[in-house]
């Protein structure tokens, strides 16, 4: 029988301590008064009836009583000596009580409580991801766009380094957008200098258009060029010689 | 009511009230307000005939969380060949990896006939933006800035779903 952090063994006529590992082999007016609370749990016990007790022993005086009452109360410590409760012009009573500080102590206890603990988890890791994925859908579906598909240099007669990279929808079926850097690669190869250092090369998603972004410097100030070049014939020819002559692709 | 059920009740008033913060500060954050003008040489190659070209100039303003976005094409004589306005909401803005997430909500087209043919780009962007307003009510895309030097006042974009990369001129304000 747990009472507070003690247990109380009725057979031994023991109360130990189980913090501290006091045993106390209860004297006779104290385990007669303690063994009637306990029977009697959550009921108020009669001053007459702790005095005589099973009526096998002598009756103990009022005193007695009140003194075992004062004694098991001190055993059991300030946290739960309040367990035992006088009730004015009646006598005394055990309360129902549960013990929390040595629950962790009871692997029991822990397995009972598990399922809540589990169930409580889970409300809350719902309820966070449910906030989460609220605020993602509030900001709307941001789709990161990819790396590079590929990044290639060229250099120039004049020493001159280009790099050209290939952004794509996505890393497959990029044929097309494969051989359109090929043409510009060669289409820069006669150049004998530029004034584009990058040049980056996209197809749109529909593969319908062909975008070239140049950009470079001259006199120390920054310098760009966009071309977008539709083409709904099959097969494509975005970048012809043609084309690239038109246009002056060297800069 | 068992402790449990208190406890229950406790961290699910608490998961609330922390969405409900989140979802406030999403809402009244402020969002950094941006610029830039993007000019463009449109080609459209045909079958058997000569090139149609267009100049097209993109304006793209941001403040406030609101975004206004002005396409405007051009005749190679210079006179206007059609504009195209939209108007929404940055929706997000990743300032760690640049990228500027916009629903677009409303637009205006204002094509011109005329006798001179209307760009394909413009067909074209006509088409997506009505395709998404009319089946999702928004028109969403995203620029990421691929390459950016402030000093010299300009930026490579890359425009989301369309995959179009483009380089403009920042305008500070």
């Amino acid at each position: 029988m747990q009472l507070g952090h003690c247990r109380f063994d009725v057979g031994k006529g023991e109360l130990t301590n189980l913090e501290s590992g006091n045993v106390w082999h209860l004297p006779r007016a104290e385990l007669q008064v303690i063994s009637l609370l306990v029977d009697y749990q959550g009921k108020v016990v009669a001053k007459a009836l702790l005095r005589s007790g099973n009526g096998e022993q002598p009756v103990l005086s009022d005193s007695s009583v009140a003194r075992a009452v004062f004694t098991l109360r001190s055993f059991l410590g300030p946290q739960y000596e309040p367990l035992i409760e006088t009730v004015k012009g009646q006598g005394y009573l055990l309360r129902h009580h549960r013990c929390r500080k040595n629950s962790h102590s009871n692997p029991n206890k822990i397995n009972r409580h598990m399922p809540k603990l589990i169930a409580l988890l889970t409300i809350s890791l719902v309820l966070a991801i449910g906030s989460y994925l609220g605020l993602i859908a509030l900001s709307g579906n941001v789709i990161p766009p990819p790396p590079p598909l590929k990044v290639s240099t060229i250099e120039l007669t004049s020493g001159q380094v280009i790099k050209v990279l290939l952004y794509a929808h996505s890393k497959t079926n990029n044929t097309l957008l494969l051989e359109q850097e090929l043409h510009m690669l060669q289409s820069l190869s006669h150049c004998p200098s530029s004034t584009w250092k990058r040049i980056y090369l996209s197809l749109s998603h529909d593969k319908q258009v062909l975008n070239i972004t140049m950009r470079g410097e001259q006199l120390g100030q920054s310098i760009i060029r966009n071309l977008k070049i539709s083409d709904l014939r099959q097969p494509k020819q975005f970048i012809s010689k043609e084309w690239v002559q038109n246009v002056d692709i060297c800069g | 009511m068992t402790k449990a059920c208190r406890w229950a009740i406790n961290i699910t008033i608490l998961a609330l009230l922390l969405g409900c913060i989140g979802v406030i500060y999403k809402l009244t954050s402020k969002t950094p307000s941006f610029m830039f003008n993007c000019s463009s040489e449109l080609f459209n190659h045909q079958q058997a005939k000569q090139d149609i070209n267009h100049y097209l100039l993109v304006d793209l303003l941001s403040k406030e969380g609101l975004v206004q976005i002005n396409y405007r094409y051009f005749n190679l004589d210079g006179s206007l060949a059609g504009t195209l306005s939209m108007q929404g909401v940055v929706n997000s803005v990743d300032t760690d990896n640049m990228i500027y997430d916009i629903s677009v909500k409303t637009k205006q087209e204002t094509p011109l006939t005329g006798n001179k043919q209307t760009p394909e780009h413009y067909k074209y962007l006509s088409y997506v933006s009505s395709l998404n307003l009319n089946k999702k009510g928004m028109h969403n895309l995203s620029i990421q800035v691929l390459e950016r030097d402030e000093t010299k006042d300009f930026a490579v974009v890359l425009f989301q779903p369309s995959n179009t990369v483009c380089g403009c001129r920042l305008v500070h304000k």
